[in-house]
């Protein structure tokens, strides 16, 4: 009896469930040591603790519930039959699902983000809070920024870069170089405005991962993957080793603002960070149309096809190298931009910022938003940036800024297996996943010999 | 043999590790010409195909390439897309199309895949990128009438039929503007009516737009009724060459596609009879 | 010109002088690489990725027989027989953690995506994902700092090569590695689990065809290179101490040495970390030790680039 029971769907869900809320209690508990290290385990069950001032109660009681709620919900989910359940019971409602109509209308839907647009230009009127408005800039606008880059590079061309933060890093820094705040002499001895960093950072940036993309870009995707590692390490190493060059670990401090000063009309941002928001924001709305109008160019559906099938595309005279390249290089220029706009508004720079996580915690949000979909990163960067930084400055359940990544990594490896193609997902992304899952098209298949 | 070529192939032997695709193999294909290549599974078909388009890269011998007349190019050592590029278009044996794209994005890459980058162009969205894609669409819309796929433009290719996907390859081929079109195995799963669709659309293709013809084919109705002549492949060499006339008589042919007959009774079967044996292998 | 004559001048004499310590030291680290390129290059094997997280499985190891060296030896070093026990126990505790660790992985981040038929690049960010839950989790629960592990043994010079002193430690941890490299190589290469293992690397589905269990070999798989790594872990962890990090650089390194021999061979993997290990210690003569790691990185970019198949060739039991 008890045998049958455990193999039944219902103990299943329990035992997931079960496992669900002893995984967010543990997840969300209270840290422990190297001298006790049970007690970060035992406190996350027999701890009292309050939970957003509401009430007072045990624990696991609450994440119990929580945990049962969630399952529920998957329940109610799986029930509705999710659109992407859809997609995978092919071929018969695929066939339905694919008469909408293509695209030859604008690419950019502006009924949408025109709503977005007025929220996001008002946001500073009601947000006055000094940290929250610093945070929109820091947190929130500068990794849209990011998130919008590296989806080019993920999302459209489907190559993982895990060295991303390296073109970051490098727009930084060069911009600290020209504008006279690193131990490297600036260019033909003239310190130059952040402004005019732009175009130079982004030509550096691009030029290394151009660089860095023609030897690497022919690889398998998982060694590119290791190699853009790789990259990310050796500049971080060069950034905290060249004392004469970088500054070293300690950086610099001395990067000035943007000043903008054409005939009679002069500004010059400072330590407010309204101004710099309106800046970034401006700059969101750039990458938004150019990135959406390449998609749908012809670059985009070159893209689309080496994904998909590289050996098809190279018969009708698609070089995947190029448009690898091509991709590498946005995503790179897009990167070192980032870098001048967190260099001139903090005007400050240290290796310390420019580590492996950083290019972790700007893929989470692209593969959480959506991979290759623009809106669906504009939403995942905002709604990911917003709590982790709410999170970061309250400390909810005590959470300290270290346990991010933990967060981090489990949304990744929970939206590979419930929702992989993302919150808002890309429609030829949502697909092609589906396409894969049934077995239809060559996309990198797992587990079939490579038959020549 | 004319002096005025497709391809004109010498002694092209490819090699993986100890196994021996392809042995001393020549072939040559006129201008103009619906040439087929048969052969019994695993003879080495696909591997000259691949040979031919630059996917595999053959040890020994050479591969010449004429687009135009006069005008040639060696196609070892030259990648796909460029051979692409200098007038090779080709379709697989097992379909390959971009299944999450409709079926006239489908076509409409092909016919766009030759225009250069314009990355900065379709970022900035100017008139030569509007015109250039206004052109691509136009053309997109002609092949699809061509191969007779206006009704599915909007179709998700993966949904289409057996008959319907051969069509596709062969439009979005065609979008790349070849001199030759090499068709691997095109009635491979498609039912009597459509084999015959696509035994006149592959005829069409030759008559109306010029472009040669290089088919391999399992279907012996087919390849006999469309074929001006035939090379025959066993274990990689070429085992026999001539009009189907010629090759439904020789003894060769029938040997290797019968097996070493030890009865003797193979005489002269019919293209129906050689058809089933090779369904069996 | 004569300046860089002059550098190799230099720096070989260093190398010259040096040569036997660098080499002692090398091959201590590199049968630690070899040990965590074993896992590395199994899972290649059958399943055709690379198991990003491994290096948290070296981590779970690290901790695992840090805990039970803590709870098993007092104040005072063992010696003897007690020495030897306490080895072997930690090499037990960090490999059954390690492959626990890995069977969890494989439960929980491939095989829900393998049930699917993912395409490779969500098996990839899966294991990113995993991969940082894991080590921030163990840095949550056990402390964010280095500590050093409880020895069970005296690590005392136990006698000279050509003047290089070589330790007990180095002893040990080539001694182990020895053995679990040579049963490994025996278990795959001539029991009836083994014979499963190559036949799904070789072609899954025919190995399916033929009644072999593929869920079941994959466990095994990530089991047995499991255990290898976490037994690793422990090695290292006597020697650098554990920290919540101190998966990710050795099992990079690791990685090299795994494409080095070439990915999905398992004698490469051994081979490739013994050369590694070598290889990064001979670097201290010519580089800044701040720079080992770019050497190595450099390295692996390097035969990526020009020999993708390393230097013995590709997969597991795969001819052509």
């Amino acid at each position: 009896m008890i045998k049958q029971w455990l193999g039944s769907p219902l103990a299943r869900r329990v035992g997931t469930t079960t496992a669900l809320a002893v995984l967010l209690m543990v997840m969300t508990g209270p840290s422990g040591s190297t001298s006790q290290p049970t007690a970060g385990f035992v406190q996350s069950f027999s701890e009292r603790s309050s939970f957003f001032g509401l009430f007072v109660t045990q624990r696991w009681l609450v994440w119990a519930a929580l945990a049962l709620i969630v399952s529920a919900l998957i329940r109610v989910a799986k029930w509705l039959k999710s659109d992407y359940a859809e997609m995978v019971a092919i071929p018969g409602r695929l066939a339905r699902s694919a008469q909408a109509p293509f695209q030859t209308k604008k690419p950019v839907r502006f009924g949408t983000y025109g709503v977005l647009m007025i929220v996001a230009i008002l946001l500073p009127v009601f947000v006055t809070d000094g940290f929250w408005q610093q945070s929109l800039v820091e947190q929130v606008a500068i990794f849209v920024l990011l998130a919008l880059g590296l989806n080019v590079v993920v999302g459209f061309a489907g190559l993982l870069d895990l060295g991303f933060v390296a073109f970051y890093a490098i727009g930084a820094y060069a911009t600290a170089w020209v504008t006279g705040a690193l131990p490297a002499a600036a260019p033909f001895g003239v310190h130059l405005d952040p402004f005019w960093a732009i175009p130079i950072a982004i030509a550096i940036a691009m030029a290394s991962g151009v660089l860095l993309g023609i030897p690497t870009l022919r690889l398998r995707g998982d060694y590119l993957a290791i190699v853009t590692l790789g990259f990310g390490e050796i500049v971080t190493i060069f950034l905290n080793n060249e004392y004469g060059i970088t500054g070293g670990s300690t950086g610099s401090h001395q990067v000035p603002h943007f000043t903008f000063h054409v005939g009679p009309i002069k500004y010059a941002w400072g330590l407010g960070p309204v101004p710099y928001y309106y800046l970034t924001l401006g700059f969101v709305v750039l990458f938004l149309i150019i990135f959406s109008r390449l998609e749908h160019s012809r670059v985009g559906r070159s893209w689309t096809a080496i994904r998909e099938d590289e050996v098809a595309a190279e018969s009708i005279g698609i070089n995947p190298l190029k448009y690898k390249v091509m991709a590498f290089a946005i995503g790179a220029a897009s990167a070192g931009f980032a870098g001048v706009m967190t260099a001139a508004q903090t005007n400050f720079l240290s290796p310390q910022t420019f580590l492996l996580s950083f290019s972790i915690n700007i893929l989470v949000l692209v593969i959480f938003g959506g991979m290759g979909s623009i809106i669906g990163v504009v939403c995942g960067a905002l709604l990911v940036q917003v709590v982790s930084t709410w999170m970061d400055h309250y400390t909810p359940f005590g959470f300290q800024s270290q346990d991010l990544y933990m967060y981090l990594g489990a949304i990744l490896v929970a939206m590979m297996i419930f929702r992989p193609a993302g919150l808002i997902p890309a429609r030829r992304r949502k697909r092609e996943i589906a396409m894969s899952e049934a077995g239809e098209g060559h996309m990198d298949e797992m587990l079939t010999g490579d038959t020549p | 043999m004319s002096d005025d070529y497709i391809f004109d192939v010498k002694n092209v032997t490819l090699r993986f590790g100890g196994v021996v695709s392809l042995n001393d193999v020549s072939l040559h294909q006129n201008r103009g010409e619906i040439l087929a290549v048969i052969g019994p599974n695993g003879a080495g078909k696909t591997s000259l195909f691949n040979s031919l388009t630059g996917v595999y890269r053959p040890q020994v011998g050479t591969i010449t390439f004429s687009g135009e007349p006069g005008h040639s190019v060696s196609v070892i050592g030259r990648k796909p897309h460029l051979l692409n590029g200098a007038g090779i278009a080709r379709t697989f044996q097992a379909s390959r199309m971009f299944s999450a794209l409709t079926t006239y994005e489908n076509v409409k890459i092909g016919a766009e895949s030759h225009k250069g980058l314009g990355a900065v162009g379709a970022m900035l969205g100017g008139p030569a990128t509007r015109r250039g894609e206004k052109l691509s669409d136009s053309r997109t819309w002609e092949l699809l009438d061509f191969v007779g796929l206006r009704a599915e433009a909007n179709t998700l290719s993966a949904s289409l039929s057996y008959g319907a996907r051969r069509r596709l390859e062969i439009a979005r081929g065609l979008a790349t503007n070849p001199k030759v079109l090499l068709l691997d195995e095109p009635a491979a799963g498609t039912n009597p009516a459509e084999k015959l669709e696509l035994t006149s659309l592959i005829r069409k293709v030759r008559d109306r737009m010029g472009v040669s013809i290089l088919l391999i084919e399992h279907d012996m109705k087919m390849v006999m009724s469309l074929a001006e002549r035939l090379y025959v492949l066993n274990f990689g060499g070429v085992i026999a060459e001539g009009t189907p006339e010629e090759i439904r008589a020789n003894d060769a042919v029938v040997v290797a596609y019968l097996g070493s007959s030890d009865t003797g009774e193979a005489a002269q079967p019919s293209p129906s009879e050689t058809e089933d044996t090779d369904a069996q292998g | 010109m004569a300046s860089i004559f002059g550098f190799f001048v230099t720096h070989f004499g260093i190398l010259r002088k040096e040569f036997w310590p660098l080499l002692v030291g090398g091959l201590s680290n590199g049968f630690i690489y070899a040990m965590v390129a074993i896992g590395y290059t199994m899972v290649y094997g059958v399943l055709r990725l690379i198991n990003f997280a491994h290096s948290e499985i070296f981590m779970s190891g690290g901790f695992a027989s840090f805990f039970l060296m803590r709870a098993l030896i007092g104040s005072s070093a063992p010696g003897g027989v007690a020495s030897v026990l306490l080895v072997i126990g930690g090499v037990l505790g960090g490999g059954l953690a390690g492959a626990f660790m890995a069977m969890v992985l494989e439960r929980v981040a491939y095989r829900p995506l393998r049930r699917r038929h993912a395409p490779a690049l969500a098996y990839l960010i899966s294991a990113i994902g995993a991969s940082y839950f894991m080590f921030n989790l163990a840095g949550k629960e056990f402390g964010r700092y280095n500590t050093s592990m409880a020895q069970p043994f005296v690590n005392h010079t136990i006698f000279t090569l050509f003047g290089a002193p070589v330790q007990m430690l180095s002893m040990i941890i080539a001694l182990v590695g020895t053995v679990m490299l040579i049963t490994l190589d025996r278990v795959v290469g001539s029991t009836k689990l083994g014979r499963s293992v190559r036949a799904v690397a070789q072609d899954a589905e025919t190995a399916s065809l033929m009644g072999v269990n593929i869920d079941r070999t994959i466990v095994i798989v990530f089991v047995l290179g499991g255990f290898m790594g976490g037994a690793a872990g422990f090695l290292y962890g006597l020697g650098f101490g554990i920290n919540y990090t101190m998966g990710f650089t050795p099992a990079l390194k690791a990685f090299t040495a795994a494409v080095l021999g070439g990915i999905g061979n398992l004698r490469g993997a051994a081979i490739g970390g013994l050369l590694l290990g070598v290889v990064e210690s001979f670097s201290i003569a010519f580089v800044n030790g701040a720079y080992l790691d770019v050497v190595v990185f450099g390295l692996l970019i390097a035969v990526l680039l020009f020999r993708p198949t390393g230097i013995l060739g590709e997969r597991l039991g795969r001819s052509a």
